[in-house]
């Protein structure tokens, strides 16, 4: 049996990279073709919170929460699958803007059909921006469906009202 | 490695009502020292066809930074006092286990941290999973003032860890 996480997670990679001719290579592209595709969406909010703290709190949070492997297992009376996944969360933060990335890579257990680029395929970018001195601009590019604990907990830590951790078993 | 596990049939369900009430197999940790943590727990699955068990393991970390299982405590209370030995590391490992009844699906994702007490101060702990959202948040309690400090997670290092 599948895991419904990955056959999604497959579908909306697929979308994304337009029918399957090539996946973003990088967060740009990533930017770029979301918009556009089915099963991913971009979304701005604004939260009262100063950019410097929000770029930290990035800093902070994404090593912790994001740089871990998930082994998720799907068993029936006929089947067992077995899939590993690493998550490697990126953070580039300047005056202007600061980036967070989160890639995903399969370790074990899904096929590659496009190509991967270093780190995994990526699954979210998130950009915050300065408003003013108490005010951050944040868009977030990801997919539409499935991963609302991993928007959820990037909210969270935006906003400062929540610094936990999303369970990335409950993801899909 | 954090583990998520989807399985169908009886075996399942026996297995999810076994853990969520208390057959979790784990050694149970002697908790034999005067208290130096106090571990708030605050879980909430989010749905009421399931679950969440929050446990701590608790290891030893020598001087060469191996580590050596000492026991679980579960977090079964509201509030647990542990006791963990002072001036040297320890790896604590948080686990928080869901389970559905339902599907039969069951998962379970840690946060671990080195904490190295200092003598004479106690430490208050909150380990808190709600709706897919897990945190562990540790505060050092000055011993004569009551004054609190927020303490980071660290990982595991060998370089400094112990």
């Amino acid at each position: 049996m599948r895991n419904p996480a990955t056959s999604l997670l497959a579908v909306a990679t697929l979308l994304i990279a337009g029918c399957a001719t090539q996946h973003p290579q990088n967060a740009e592209e990533f930017r770029r073709a979301v918009p556009g595709a089915f099963m991913a969406k971009t979304e701005t909010f604004e939260v009262k919170r100063s950019f410097r703290d929000v770029a930290e709190t990035f800093q902070r949070k994404a090593p912790e929460c994001l740089n871990v492997r998930i082994r998720t297992t799907s068993q029936t009376t006929t089947s067992y699958q077995v899939i590993v996944t690493s998550y490697k969360p990126t953070v580039v933060a300047t005056k202007e803007r600061a980036e967070l990335h989160v890639q995903q890579h399969h370790e074990k257990g899904v096929m590659k059909v496009t190509k991967e680029p270093e780190g995994g395929y990526y699954l979210l970018v998130v950009d915050a921006y300065p408003v003013d001195r108490n005010m951050t601009r944040v868009q977030w590019f990801g997919p539409s469906r499935g991963y609302d604990v991993l928007i959820r907990a990037v909210k969270g830590w935006a906003s400062g009202e929540n610094l936990g951790c999303p369970d990335l078993t409950k993801i899909g | 490695m954090r583990t998520g596990r989807g399985a169908r049939g009886h075996w399942a369900l026996a297995l999810a009502v076994g853990l969520l009430g208390g057959c979790s197999g784990m050694k149970p940790y002697p908790n034999s020292l005067e208290p130096n943590l106090q571990i708030r727990t605050e879980t909430k699955s989010g749905s009421v066809f399931s679950g969440v068990r929050a446990a701590v393991g608790i290891h030893r970390v020598d001087e060469r930074c191996q580590i050596e299982y000492l026991g679980t405590v579960d977090l079964d209370k509201p509030t647990v006092a542990v006791g963990i030995p002072a001036d040297r590391a320890s790896y604590l490992v948080f686990d928080f286990a869901s389970s559905s009844f339902l599907g039969g699906t069951r998962s379970r994702i840690t946060q671990e941290t080195v904490l190295r007490p200092r003598p004479g101060y106690s430490y208050e702990i909150v380990a808190s999973y709600k709706d897919d959202i897990y945190n562990v948040v540790i505060r050092e309690v000055h011993p004569g003032t009551g004054a609190s400090r927020a303490i980071e997670l660290r990982r595991l290092s060998c370089r400094g860890a112990a």
